[in-house]
């Protein structure tokens, strides 16, 4: 397993970054950092909020060629991009495919993680994975209960078996995440305790998500059930001075007094669905592009001309800003592969001189 | 302040760790904070303290706390 010091083009991009968001006052502004992938939209789980839809198989036999991957991987790189996030569906109900996709991508270049289920990760799973030079897997629990679990994922085991494969991968020398989603309904809840507890424990990395109504969970009538209110928030900031090993992909990783925002990653990173489409992030289901019409850098410029996703933002945008959500993301069936088109969703008063500002810059 | 103490005072720093904590035999990964994003952290508040800019070569041969001396002295720095 490389450590970051082995792979000097990612330790060069990493302290790009870094830098950038030193001189930017610890704000992510317009750097990018990551690549979200949906390789593949099938899944063997049917989790009751899963914002892409797999439950209900959607486009669950679509995937990008390799060549593409390839391509995106590249221009990725080009950009700057570091992080490069594998996710599904269930990558691992088709490892021929996800190890073909690994080689297109070239790894050493990038902090390539998988998010998973775990259901298939076994220790044999586990040291390829390790062999293939991934760099972390992350695996989503909902519980400490193994029941509760179960039942939100609609498989029984499946509890046990994301557990385990977090252990697999710990063995061999790849970082383990231990992913929680965190909405209203659960944010003070003792499991969610028990979580961050057990996490700490095992030397795990906690990512926290928080809950977001879309894919599954897009009912507006609901948002008060799923959306963290001001109260939960504060819940999230004492769990992260407490811990000291959660994450949230809008703080700031290299804060280590664990205060410090980055911002809302929309843009930052980018979500790239089977079929090619763009969109602004998972969560947040407008397409701004489609890598089989733009490159990538196309894509980015035109998405940071548009203010929401230019403009510092200490919110999650899809899981904390409730104005935004009943404006952009309550549309009829909107969804990562029927996403809202910021072309027509977004008006002149929306836009701002980025991409000008940005060329003056280069 | 003596570069040592401002050497020690940045892992201190960029680690949150205690004073105790620190030991010539410290290397990259050998303490959970010594991470990648520690790592960082750690080449900023080098830079930061001594007023330099490291090179890529050397931020990536920065592996222990004794390779970092042995960095800083090729950039001019005594510790």
């Amino acid at each position: 397993m490389p450590k970051l010091i082995d792979k000097p083009r990612l330790l060069k991009k990493l302290k790009n970054f870094h830098d950038y968001v030193r001189k930017n006052d610890g704000q992510i502004g317009t750097m990018q950092r990551g690549i979200d992938l949906n390789l593949n939209n099938a899944c063997n789980l049917k989790c009751e909020y899963c914002f892409t839809n797999s439950p209900i198989g959607d486009h669950a036999k679509e995937t990008l060629d390799l060549d593409m991957v390839a391509s995106i991987a590249d221009q990725a790189d080009e950009l700057g991009i570091f992080e490069f996030d594998l996710q599904g569906g269930e990558l691992l109900l088709r490892p021929e495919l996800l190890f073909q996709v690994l080689e297109a991508i070239q790894p050493e270049r990038f902090y390539l993680y998988l998010t998973t289920n775990g259901y298939f990760l076994d220790k044999e799973m586990a040291q390829r994975l390790a062999d293939a030079k991934v760099g972390r897997v992350s695996v989503s629990v909902d519980s400490f209960d193994e029941q509760t679990h179960d039942k939100i994922r609609g498989r029984k085991d499946s509890w046990k078996r994301a557990m385990q494969a977090l252990k697999n991968v710990q063995e061999v020398g790849i970082d383990p995440y231990l992913n929680i989603t965190v909405g209203h309904f659960n944010a003070f809840s003792e499991d969610i305790e028990m979580l961050c507890q057990y996490s700490e424990d095992e030397n795990y990395t906690t990512l926290l998500n928080v809950a977001v109504p879309s894919g599954m969970w897009l009912k507006i009538d609901k948002i008060d059930e799923v959306v963290v209110n001001e109260k939960d928030k504060t819940r999230l900031i004492e769990l992260r001075k407490r811990h000291k090993n959660i994450l949230r992909n809008i703080w700031n990783p290299f804060d280590r007094s664990y205060e410090d925002v980055l911002g809302c990653n929309t843009v930052n990173r980018m979500y790239i669905t089977p079929i090619g489409d763009v969109l602004v992030c998972p969560y947040v289901h407008i397409k701004i592009g489609n890598v089989y019409e733009q490159s990538l850098k196309e894509i980015r410029d035109f998405g940071f001309t548009i203010k929401h996703f230019s403009e510092h933002s200490p919110l999650c945008l899809a899981g904390e800003n409730k104005e935004f959500i009943q404006k952009y993301m309550s549309y009829e069936g909107q969804s990562i592969f029927n996403p809202a088109v910021a072309k027509e969703i977004f008006t002149e008063a929306d836009y701002v001189g980025v991409e000008l500002q940005r060329m003056e810059d280069e | 302040m003596s570069n040592k103490v401002k050497y020690d005072q940045a892992f201190i720093n960029s680690f949150s760790i205690n004073e105790s904590d620190l030991n010539e035999n410290v290397e990259y990964e050998s303490i959970p904070e010594w991470d990648s994003i520690g790592h960082m952290g750690l080449i900023a508040e080098l830079e930061d303290a001594f007023d330099i800019s490291l090179e890529m070569d050397d931020i990536i041969d920065f592996s222990s706390y004794k390779k970092g001396i042995e960095i800083l002295k090729k950039n001019g720095i005594e510790v």
